[in-house]
């Protein structure tokens, strides 16, 4: 089983690369990673929100309120100086992890 | 369709957090489901499938609100321990500070305590130590008024002399203890100087602030009955 500690890390690694290429509200999101992992990464409203608020305390990201052509108020997530900071070592601990996952499943099957 | 607002209101209504940033929450959340639900509908889904389908986005709606209550309440922790505390300790250390320097080049002689030998272990300000209380009064309030229990009102006031205090109790101990020839008359004398003189000026300003708050609460509830 994965632990909370791991699922919490690579949720927001999701969610700090994404944002990386810009904008985007919490539908959007969490819609993008769906995308972009083919659905091996789904968000419940009870795992996107807090995570967000929580990465908001953090100044990882900043939430905006916009209201689009339609009169409809969003609020806007958008990576900080300090998320970007964040991204970096993030993505490069997570691949050292998956290499290291990879290297001793092909010893197991060997 | 659904009012999404509607229903995120009615289920998360035991969401306690302050109004206006409970609605944010509600009209975030509401936000998401109706574009998830005219995301569906573009595909070709019947509006109660859809809308049936919306709602798995949120199952639990108890553990949705436990979750954003605990994540928004951290925010709230950080966020109230400047406010109440950090800042208006910071600005009692300053003001004690200014005060002290003020009270040393433009106040009387201090008064001058020795031991038997007749060197001088400690210069007491009372120009200073009469200031004080006002410090001590400023932090309490400013800690009131940012909405602080009565002990953040009262570390607020003591604030100036609390890291003295550690370094007395710590590094005072271990040298009496290691005989660096700390001398114990010595310590207690630097002690009563640098923390127990000021701190109790200090909170003496802080208790008055605390009384009359005290008393203005009283007459207020004296009145509403």
């Amino acid at each position: 089983m994965i632990g909370s500690g791991i699922k919490r890390g690579t949720a927001e690694l999701a969610v700090l690369s994404v944002l990386h290429d810009g904008p985007l509200h919490g539908y959007e999101l969490a819609r993008r990673i769906e995308q972009q992992t083919n659905g091996a990464l789904r968000f419940t409203l009870a795992a996107l929100y807090p995570m967000l608020y929580r990465m908001e305390q953090q100044r990882w990201i900043r939430g905006t309120w916009e209201t689009s052509a339609n009169g409809r108020r969003r609020r806007c997530y958008r990576l900080t100086p300090a998320g970007k900071k964040k991204l970096t070592p993030l993505q490069r601990e997570w691949a050292e992890l998956f290499h290291a996952l990879q290297r001793l499943t092909k010893v197991s099957h060997a | 369709m659904p009012d999404w607002l509607k229903l995120v209101r009615q289920r998360l209504n035991g969401l306690a957090l302050h109004s206006s940033e409970r609605d944010a929450v509600h009209t975030e959340l509401a936000a998401h489901l109706e574009d998830a639900y005219e995301s569906l509908l573009g595909k070709g889904m019947s509006e109660s499938e859809a809308a049936k389908r919306t709602l798995c986005l949120a199952n639990d709606w108890q553990e949705l609100q436990r979750k954003i209550h605990s994540a928004r309440m951290r925010k709230d922790i950080m966020t109230n321990r400047v406010t109440q505390l950090w800042l208006p300790g910071l600005l009692t250390f300053a003001l004690s500070m200014i005060s002290m320097e003020l009270a040393q080049k433009f106040g009387p002689a201090p008064h001058i305590l020795s031991l038997d030998k007749g060197t001088p272990i400690l210069m007491f300000y009372t120009a200073w130590l009469f200031v004080l209380p006002v410090a001590g009064a400023i932090g309490a309030y400013l800690a009131k008024r940012a909405g602080g229990s009565r002990r953040m009102m009262l570390l607020s006031s003591i604030f100036p002399v609390l890291p003295f205090a550690v370094v007395f109790m710590v590094a005072g101990p271990v040298g009496l203890a290691m005989g660096h020839g700390l001398v114990p008359a010595a310590y207690l004398t630097m002690t009563i100087g640098w923390v127990l003189a000021p701190g109790v000026a200090l909170l003496a300003g802080g208790f008055l602030v605390q009384l009359i708050s005290l008393r203005g609460s009283t007459d207020r509830t004296l009145s509403m009955r």
